[in-house]
């Protein structure tokens, strides 16, 4: 038994594929919580300065709920399934080094308006490329914001 | 108290840049040395790994002396899962770097209170003091070993003082 060492030349055709499928769900836009560059120093370290954020718009992106059965005080969780396109043209514009560089950044999402924080991300992958990001998402409770 | 807090934080960050000027991240688009208040950053899921986390806890003052003494509770938490480079077989040397760190880091054991909420920030007349660290058990979650170290920080109340 032999591996498979052949060459597979990247083809966007995943990802194309998986933006057509958000965007027949229904994919619309949410906003990544980004914080504006610039603001350092020990001032803003120890919250006495107040951190400005931008919101990137990452679209097209399908929202659900990932399960249905509530506890009290425990905040609910979400799902976003994000096009790995979108995620590609904001790694780009900030020149950040890749998509985890991206999200380690983030402080939340914000869909229709509403604060999510950001538990996990995964992003499966074809030819080595990721054609979608799959971001696991939890209400943000007022004292946490 | 604040003043405390914010100064003990702020002497270990510019000890960190000192003893280990490569021990450094960017946060909140900043590049800065790894060390950070929880209470002052966003909720995170998951400790970041190689950063030293401070987490205040308890606090205890006594009033019976011309001045009230404030004890402040730290725990500085920290995580790491070695170097990608050595695909994390170092993490037991990581920690203890980060051990090694946190030591040196809390040495001498005062430095002059201040106020960081004033432009200029201006320099108190007390200062901020604390004790050595008690190192908790390693804890190893998954591919990391983390570990807190308890460090109790005394501070005078200044008149006019938060």
């Amino acid at each position: 038994m032999s591996a498979d060492l052949s060459i597979r030349n990247y083809s966007p055709i995943a990802q194309r594929a998986a933006d057509a499928l958000l965007r027949s769900l229904g994919g619309f836009s949410v906003g990544l919580m980004m914080p504006s560059t610039g603001v350092g120093g020990a001032a803003s370290e120890i919250g006495i300065t107040p951190q400005t954020y931008q919101q990137l718009p990452l679209s097209p992106a399908i929202f659900r709920r990932v399960r249905v059965t509530m506890n009290e005080g425990e905040p609910e969780k979400f799902e976003l399934a994000v096009s790995a396109s979108a995620i590609a043209t904001q790694v780009g514009a900030l020149q950040l080094a890749s998509a985890d560089a991206l999200f380690a950044q983030a402080a939340g999402v914000t869909v229709n308006g509403k604060m999510f924080l950001i538990e996990a991300v995964t992003a499966p992958e074809a030819f080595g490329q990721a054609y979608l990001y799959r971001l696991q998402l939890r209400e943000a409770l007022p004292e946490g914001m | 108290m604040q003043n405390a807090k914010d100064t003990f934080y702020v002497a270990l960050r510019n000890r960190l840049a000192t003893v280990n000027p490569n021990r450094t991240m960017l946060l909140r688009g900043a590049q800065r040395p790894s060390i950070l208040v929880e209470e002052a950053e966003a909720v995170v899921a998951m400790l970041p790994a190689d950063t030293f986390v401070l987490r205040w806890t308890g606090l205890t003052t006594d009033t019976n002396l011309p001045l009230t003494l404030a004890k402040m509770e730290c725990e500085m938490h920290y995580t790491t899962g070695g170097t990608a480079a050595a695909f994390g077989l170092d993490r037991g040397r990581a920690l203890e770097e980060m051990d090694a760190e946190v030591i040196g880091l809390l040495t001498p054991r005062s430095t002059p209170k201040m106020d960081y909420a004033t432009n200029p920030v201006t320099q108190l007349t007390t200062a901020v003091f604390w004790t050595a660290a008690t190192f908790m058990p390693a804890a190893t979650v998954r591919d990391r070993l983390t570990r807190y170290a308890k460090v109790a920080v005394f501070a005078y109340q200044e008149q006019g003082e938060l």
